[in-house]
């Protein structure tokens, strides 16, 4: 009986797209990935989860020969290999979708998906007859036959970008397709289409790896999962035989209070309020009020004008209309130098292009936001800066080798929280939270919620952005929906949910596209 | 920087122990180099490109680049030959105001960067024409002669012994040093050369901070300018072409990082000696003129491999 088994995989894992055994890697002396194991069965989909550092991203960059393990195998269709490069991966089949979408902008679709593999005439011209014609083949096998092969991808959204990637992928003959958190720039009804894609390539026989922290999509579509903990493999399930609280028990090695943080306390004054404020045709005429201890939420759409309007209250687009006052007092906005003298924090969506200087250390970073406070006479005061790093290190829990660490070296939980250290040091009055726990396991996540509210119930008034609806319904005492610029909706607590808040992000976004 | 510093210094140790060496060698090729006489005359020369450099050791760092600071020293150089000789000034005052000038085009380079966003690169190729073809119209290709005797002290006299403008230099230095390293202008100075976005939504006055940079960079140009006339005794328009390149040479073969975000002002000034050491220790060995410019270029490209393998080594 056993010995039945055994040959049954050993034939089995002759036809196996990827597998990988025992595999480590280090760097700079630290093992981040550490005798992990991890097969791929065709056509299924493989869930690979895990916190932020816990080996993921290097565990696929491996797959994807960016990075060579220590020890260990990889075996495709059996047969024992060495990625020396990414080239080497994707002639062994393996395609990868990254999450930062690696197109080129100024070409167009078609020859974005063929780039590297041209197809090519008798003469050894391209052959452009051909590379239109499977371009256009290979969007319409994905469902996408809406997408202009002939357009340039700079005008393209998010998703359509990715569908271009996988339609890339597809192009090569990819057996395997690994896939970075594909929906964690999407917004939801890119993401409906994605899961489709995602079964319709499994129907092909296509393997997909799929990394998301979005446990929704795990369940949705993933046939087995796979966790890492510390660059250690947990375990690999059947999706069927676990559940949620299990699989975040699995990540984070203790049970997780899913639970979003009730509110403390009672609002005070208002302290921040926007009357008629644009800035050009981005934001048009937003004009709300945002009291003392309050968490007020701004749904809505990517592009919907959000981050636009953080930025016009920020200083980084100054106001072309309206008055912003705080404290009832009007002010003036013209740099986010001056909207941080006035007490406003900006938490940015995009933490490494604009919250975080990733090759300086934790305090070099922390300090940027501070320079006024830490300097004595003329000088950065170093000692105060450290200070500074280590108090944030221990009150957020930063797990860091100390403050001269390069936040490069961070996981994504980590840098936001020193992004966050950077601006709790400034004593704001007003944060402003775009896109809080974006790309943020679950342990992460969950501190910076309670952070949040803790933060509220002392007096601290927050406007938070967020794509992930849970959260922002979650979260907010008050919910903002902004679309094409304008807000389109409000709700209180005990009125927005789902249904109510998604159906104005969308009506709205149809009305735009039409006009 | 505490954490970028360990490395940092190591390219510094590096290059200190490179110049060190060459020192060894180019004594033992030629009994004249390793003079008191000869050092202190090869300070003298090192002086106008040296001040220069510091400037362009910000610029850099901001992640820009200066190459008008040769035609900003020309222009200075004309300007206060034609304001003492043609407008009969004072030469005390033509010294000023030729100097203000000078510091007004390096403000000039930094509005024009600044405000309408034109790449560093463009702008200062673009004023570099301009700055050197106002030199030649100014001058009508004549040159002024015949200063006072006084004038000579700034590029020909010593205090104590030393150069003149060795002292200037050696100040400046520190000066660069300490702003660069310890005040709040250069944590933003470095921050807007790794990642310009970042410090613009920390609150970094990134703008002003590039103003001053390039306004500094016409002002060390200017000075340049005063201590090469006083030098060479007359005033051409063509004086300090090509100069751009020495400085960003040093400040490269220092270890500043022509992307931004890294480099010191010790390793310019270590960059700046090499440099001189090679170009006179070879001239004094023998070398024609040309071998010095091939054996610059080759530790030019010695120390950025360095320099690479270091960045490898980090990981991450």
């Amino acid at each position: 009986m056993q010995a039945e088994q055994m040959s049954a995989a050993a034939a089995s894992d002759v036809a196996l797209p990827i597998a990988l055994a025992g595999i480590s890697k280090s760097f700079a002396g630290i093992r981040v990935v550490n005798d992990v194991s991890f097969d791929m069965r065709p056509g299924e989909v493989h869930a690979l989860m895990g916190e932020n550092g816990a080996g993921k991203s290097t565990l696929i960059k491996i797959m994807a020969g960016l990075h060579q393990p220590d020890s260990g195998e990889i075996m495709v269709s059996g047969k024992a290999v060495r990625f020396a490069s990414p080239r080497e991966a994707h002639a062994a089949g393996i395609a990868t979708v990254h999450q930062e979408l690696l197109l080129f902008p100024e070409l167009t679709v078609a020859e974005n998906i063929f780039i590297g593999q041209t197809p090519k005439t008798a003469l050894g011209a391209i052959d452009w007859t051909a590379m239109r014609r499977r371009a256009r083949q290979l969007l319409d096998e994905l469902d996408s036959g809406d997408l202009d092969i002939d357009q340039k991808v700079i005008h393209l959204s998010v998703g359509n970008r990715q569908r271009i990637e996988i339609a890339r992928a597809l192009a090569q003959d990819a057996r395997v397709l690994i896939m970075d958190e594909p929906t964690a720039a999407l917004a939801e009804h890119d993401v409906q289409r994605l899961m489709s894609i995602v079964r319709s390539l499994r129907k092909r026989g296509v393997a997909i790896v799929y990394v998301s922290h979005r446990m929704p999509e795990i369940f949705a579509l993933a046939d087995r999962v796979t966790v890492l903990r510390d660059g250690h493999l947990v375990g690999t399930r059947p999706v069927p035989e676990v559940d949620e609280p299990a699989l975040v028990s699995m990540m984070v090695g203790r049970s997780i209070d899913r639970l979003y943080p009730a509110k403390q306390g009672k609002d005070g004054d208002v302290m921040l309020e926007l009357a008629g404020v644009c800035h050009r045709g981005a934001v048009r005429d937003i004009s709300f009020q945002l009291r003392r201890g309050e968490i007020l939420g701004l749904a809505g759409l990517v592009g919907s004008g959000r981050t636009e309007t953080a930025l016009t209250i920020f200083g980084v687009t100054p106001a072309t209309a309206g008055r912003i006052l705080i404290d009832g007092k009007p002010v003036t906005i013209a740099s986010p130098g001056q909207a941080r003298d006035l007490g406003i924090a900006y938490v940015p969506e995009d933490r490494a292009h604009q919250g975080l200087i990733r090759p300086q250390t934790i305090e070099d970073n922390i300090a940027l936001a501070n320079l006024g406070r830490l300097t004595r006479g003329f000088f950065v005061d170093a000692a105060k800066v450290a200070a500074e790093a280590r108090g944030a290190i221990a009150r957020f829990g930063i797990r860091a080798r100390g403050p001269g660490q390069p936040v490069r070296q961070l996981s994504g939980g980590n840098q936001q929280k020193v992004v966050l250290a950077k601006w709790l040091a400034t004593n704001p009055r007003i944060l402003i939270m775009d896109e809080p726990t974006r790309g943020i396991d679950v342990g992460a996540k969950a501190e910076i919620h309670q952070l949040m509210r803790k933060l509220a119930g002392e007096g601290m008034a927050i406007l938070m952005i967020s794509s992930e609806l849970p959260e922002v319904l979650g979260m907010s005492d008050r919910v903002l929906v902004m679309n094409g610029g304008r807000i389109a909706g409000e709700f209180d607590k005990a009125h927005a949910t789902a249904e109510a808040v998604g159906t104005v992000m969308t009506r709205s976004y149809a009305r735009e596209r039409a006009a | 920087m505490t954490g970028a510093q360990p490395k940092l210094l190591r390219h510094e140790t590096v290059l200190a122990a490179l110049t060190m060496i060459a020192m060894a060698v180019l004594a033992s090729l030629s009994d004249k180099f390793f003079t008191a006489d000869n050092l202190l005359n090869q300070g003298r020369l090192m002086a106008e490109v040296g001040l220069i450099s510091l400037a362009m050791t910000f610029v850099i760092v901001t992640g820009g680049i200066d190459l008008s600071v040769g035609s900003i020293l020309g222009l200075t150089a004309i300007l206060l030959g034609v304001f003492w000789k043609n407008l009969g000034l004072p030469l005390p005052a033509a010294i000023v105001l030729a100097t203000v000038c000078g510091t007004f085009a390096g403000f000039v380079n930094g509005l024009i960067i600044t405000r309408f966003g034109v790449p560093p690169l463009i702008a200062t190729l673009a004023t570099l024409a301009l700055y050197r073809g106002l030199a030649e119209g100014i001058s009508e290709a004549r040159s002024v002669r015949g200063y006072p005797e006084w004038f000579f002290f700034f590029g020909q006299g010593e205090v104590l012994g030393v150069p003149f403008q060795l002292w200037v230099l050696g100040l400046a230095t520190a000066a660069a040093a300490v702003i660069l390293g310890l005040t709040p202008f250069g944590r933003a100075t470095y921050a807007i050369g790794a990642n310009e976005v970042a410090a613009r939504f920390s609150g970094i006055r990134v703008n002003a901070v590039k103003l001053w940079i390039y306004t500094a960079s016409g002002f060390c140009a200017a000075l340049a300018a005063v201590i090469f006339v006083s030098r060479v005794t007359t005033t051409r328009s063509d004086m300090g072409t090509g100069l751009e390149l020495d400085a960003i040479t040093a400040v490269v073969l220092g270890g500043t990082s022509i992307f931004g975000g890294r480099g010191t002002i010790i390793g310019t000034a270590l960059g700046l000696v090499l440099i001189q050491a090679l170009k006179n220790g070879l001239a004094l060995s023998g070398v024609k003129g040309d071998g010095a410019i091939v054996v610059i270029g080759l530790v030019l490209i010695g120390a950025i491999l360095v320099g690479a393998l270091f960045d490898r080594n980090r990981g991450g």
